[in-house]
């Protein structure tokens, strides 16, 4: 429903903006807004908060969420046909829609489709029947592929109606006969409610504080928060000519690295080089003790673990 | 018995906070955590061995180890924009299990600093979706989410962010650009989003599975984690069987376990329905097995890379003899000229020009030529876009006509001019409008 080739009469701004603009609808644009740290990338949640309130997306309401998110109308326009769930037009009260794609292909989609179009008596790409009650439409992978074929009405997913409800069980496929059963409950629904309840199309919000910095947001930016970073994998090597090496892995935002040799019971600093360094040179009689402990800009970090220089090469 | 390590918690009612709790949720978010740096953090994640379940099994530590720290604001994009055909892991997933995603991104957020955290859900997803809101309320509720978390003074906030159906947006630039409110068009790399992604701010882009596996890994350990499965291949792997198979479903296994155990086995999908005639091992982008080779596959990264086929992210789509690949090659090649997001000429026109001879080739007027046209198409088009949509395309062409030649030659031979050369009508300006 993404691309509407075909021509729809488009209600006025009129028409529509007094269902938009109350304040259920406008506290939870500004709710959504805060979640970014711009307006623009609420852009899709508010075009489905839109279709949510009107059923479908006029161009008028395209306009609208544009306004509100501050992007042009075209880009708006433009957002709104490359994703396939806007519909450009009004469906009827049960969106069917069939999955067609390869797991449900291999597993008989096509004679469902088939068998749909038969019953409903309309095109399985997008055609309404007359009390405007259902919509079938062919779509791709719907994944729920255990389930193939699959089928979804409006946002549930339904290969069977199990105690009065639509449900998709764990591999129940839908067949012809479930087909029917679906249509007839769509049906008796139909003659006991009145309108399908109204649904949160953005998953049931709640009261955020919103993404630090943004319009009407309320947190905090992050602090410092995690320990110093300690080197890790600490290793002492001989060299050829008989020096010991020591090698390390240190965090990219350490700045100093203090090398710490063991003289007598205690470590002392025997050295303090660059974050930078990937190793260190010093001559030591084996079995001498080093360890590091590296420093930020936020203080010192805990040692590292102790490696012992080994006997020198040939002796 | 096998450890499992993300599923464990299937059937068990753990959506509800409680539940989860109960049986052992959100203990990782603890002191152990609180002390320990994000250095050594990323460090576990990389001993661990842990590889992108999304598809392309990119090493999820060394990703991380990318993500620059202490300068702009850091973000954790969770990907659950799962599209590809076969695939329907993570929709149960989040369905069953809400509460292990948010604490696996709350150990990748302290890794990376990340203060405000998105998953990107497919739009056709609404019943995961409200799942999923009525976890992060529950998680803000306990304590585990929003400012100075259990008194750490780490802060994360989740929201979840609904797509609008296009399947492209599961590849990660796409992701970002649909998140940041744009058209759903990948972006040139690099720069990699872990440098520049959204709001040209560091990202990181994880699966939903690779997220669902930290808690068990922070709790038993990097080498308890790379002791599981293959060497290169640790630990365990969520697939979704669909097909030709009694039982198809959600099955954890260690990696490299071999395809016909998956399919095989009384724990798994109890065999297959009739004769076998091959298997798609990875989501429809993977090139198809045959059943000699499927019956010598076993499902880790390489071992299927050997097999010029790809584990992707573990759909395994089964088909048997009664199966026409013809059509199932129509079916996903019009849906990759359908999703094909217009961006770059080979892939738009070229995945449209496959699926028309598909169309005419399944509609019994296909001509000698036809498939050689194809095939050439498919050279064409693959890696020559700025992302794999083409390629994925381009791989099951040239698998399925070249594995199963008989058939399609079959099918165009079912025309009685197909020998006849195709008179292509003359070209009439506006002809088309």
């Amino acid at each position: 429903m993404g691309h509407c080739h075909k021509h729809v009469d488009q209600p006025k701004a009129e028409e529509i903006l007094p269902k938009l603009e109350v304040p259920s609808v406008l506290s939870r644009v500004e709710e959504l807004i805060r979640r970014y740290p711009v307006p623009r990338s609420a852009l899709l949640q508010v075009l489905w908060l839109a279709q949510e309130t009107l059923g479908w997306l006029p161009q008028e309401a395209i306009k609208w969420a544009a306004a509100k998110c501050s992007v042009s109308p075209v880009h708006a326009y433009g957002v709104s046909t490359f994703y396939t769930m806007y519909k450009k037009e009004p469906t009827g009260r049960f969106f069917l829609q069939i999955c067609q794609n390869v797991s449900c292909h291999v597993l008989g989609a096509e004679d469902i489709i088939a068998h749909a179009e038969r019953t409903l008596g309309i095109s399985s790409h997008g055609g309404t029947t007359s009390d405007d009650l259902f919509t079938l439409l062919r779509v791709e992978c719907l994944g729920a592929c255990g389930n193939g074929p699959v089928m979804q009405v409006n946002d549930d997913f339904a290969t069977d109606v199990v105690d009065g409800k639509l449900a998709m069980p764990a591999g129940v496929a839908l067949t012809a006969e479930r087909f029917d059963k679906i249509v007839a409950w769509c049906r008796d629904r139909a003659k006991s409610l009145s309108k399908e309840p109204k649904r949160d199309a953005t998953g049931g919000i709640f009261e955020s504080k919103g993404h630090p910095g943004a319009k009407g947001a309320v947190s905090q930016a992050q602090g410092f928060y995690a320990p110093v970073p300690p080197a890790l994998g600490v290793a002492a090597v001989r060299t050829d000519d008989g020096k010991v090496k020591l090698t390390w892995r240190a965090a990219p935002e350490t700045t100093t690295l203090h090398i710490e040799k063991k003289t007598g019971s205690d470590f002392a600093v025997a050295a303090s080089i660059s974050g930078k360094e990937k190793e260190w040179l010093d001559d030591a009689a084996e079995g001498t003790e080093y360890r590091i402990v590296t420093e930020t800009a936020q203080g010192r970090g805990k040692a590292s673990n102790v490696a012992k220089a080994p006997a020198a090469k040939g002796a | 018995m096998t450890t499992l390590t993300v599923t464990q918690n299937f059937g068990k009612g753990a959506k509800d906070i409680a539940v989860y709790r109960k049986l052992g949720g959100y203990s990782t978010i603890g002191q152990k955590l609180f002390d320990l740096s994000q250095f050594e953090m990323i460090d576990l994640v990389q001993r661990s061995g842990l590889r992108g379940r999304g598809g392309a099994g990119f090493p999820t530590g060394m990703k991380w180890s990318f993500v620059p720290r202490g300068g702009k604001p850091v973000y954790l994009v969770v990907n659950a924009d799962e599209g590809e055909p076969g695939t329907f892991k993570d929709h149960v997933l989040m369905q069953e299990d809400p509460h292990r995603l948010i604490e696996g991104m709350i150990l990748c957020g302290w890794a990376l600093g990340v203060r405000t955290a998105y998953i990107y859900v497919r739009g056709e997803f609404l019943p995961a979706i409200e799942t999923l809101n009525a976890a992060i309320k529950q998680a803000y509720e306990a304590g585990f989410l929003g400012e100075n978390i259990q008194g750490s003074g780490y802060s994360l906030d989740i929201y979840v962010h609904r797509g609008a159906g296009a399947y492209i947006c599961g590849e990660e630039t796409a992701l970002i650009n649909s998140l940041e409110g744009f058209k759903g068009q990948p972006r040139l790399k690099p720069p990699f989003p872990a440098v520049s992604g959204a709001w040209a701010s560091p990202t990181c882009v994880n699966n939903v599975e690779t997220l669902m596996a930290l808690p068990w890994i922070f709790e038993n350990g990097a080498e308890a984690y790379a002791a599981m499965g293959t060497p290169k291949s640790t630990g365990t792997k969520v697939f979704s069987v669909s097909g030709d198979v009694k039982r198809p479903g959600v099955y954890e296994v260690p990696l490299g376990t071999p395809l016909m155990e998956l399919l095989e086995s009384d724990k798994y999908c109890q065999g297959v329905v009739g004769k076998l005639k091959g298997v798609i091992p990875g989501g429809s982008s993977s090139p198809v097995l045959t059943v000699e080779e499927a019956a010598k596959a076993t499902m880790d990264y390489e071992a299927l890379a050997a097999l010029k086929t790809m584990l992707g992210s573990g759909a395994v789509v089964v088909f048997n003899e009664t199966r026409s690949v013809v059509g199932m090659l129509a079916s996903l090649t019009r849906f990759y000229a359908h999703e094909s997001c217009g961006q770059c000429t080979p892939c738009r026109e070229g995945t449209g020009y496959a699926d028309r001879i598909l169309k005419t080739v399944v509609a019994g007027k296909g001509r000698d030529g036809d498939l050689e046209n194809m095939l050439s198409l498919a050279d064409n088009f693959s890696y020559t876009t700025i992302c794999p949509l083409a390629s994925a395309d381009a791989g099951p062409i040239q698998n399925f006509i070249g594995k199963y030649r008989a058939e399609f030659d079959a099918v165009v031979a079912r025309n009685p001019e197909h020998a006849d050369e195709r008179v292509t009508p003359a070209f009439r300006p506006g002809a088309f409008w």
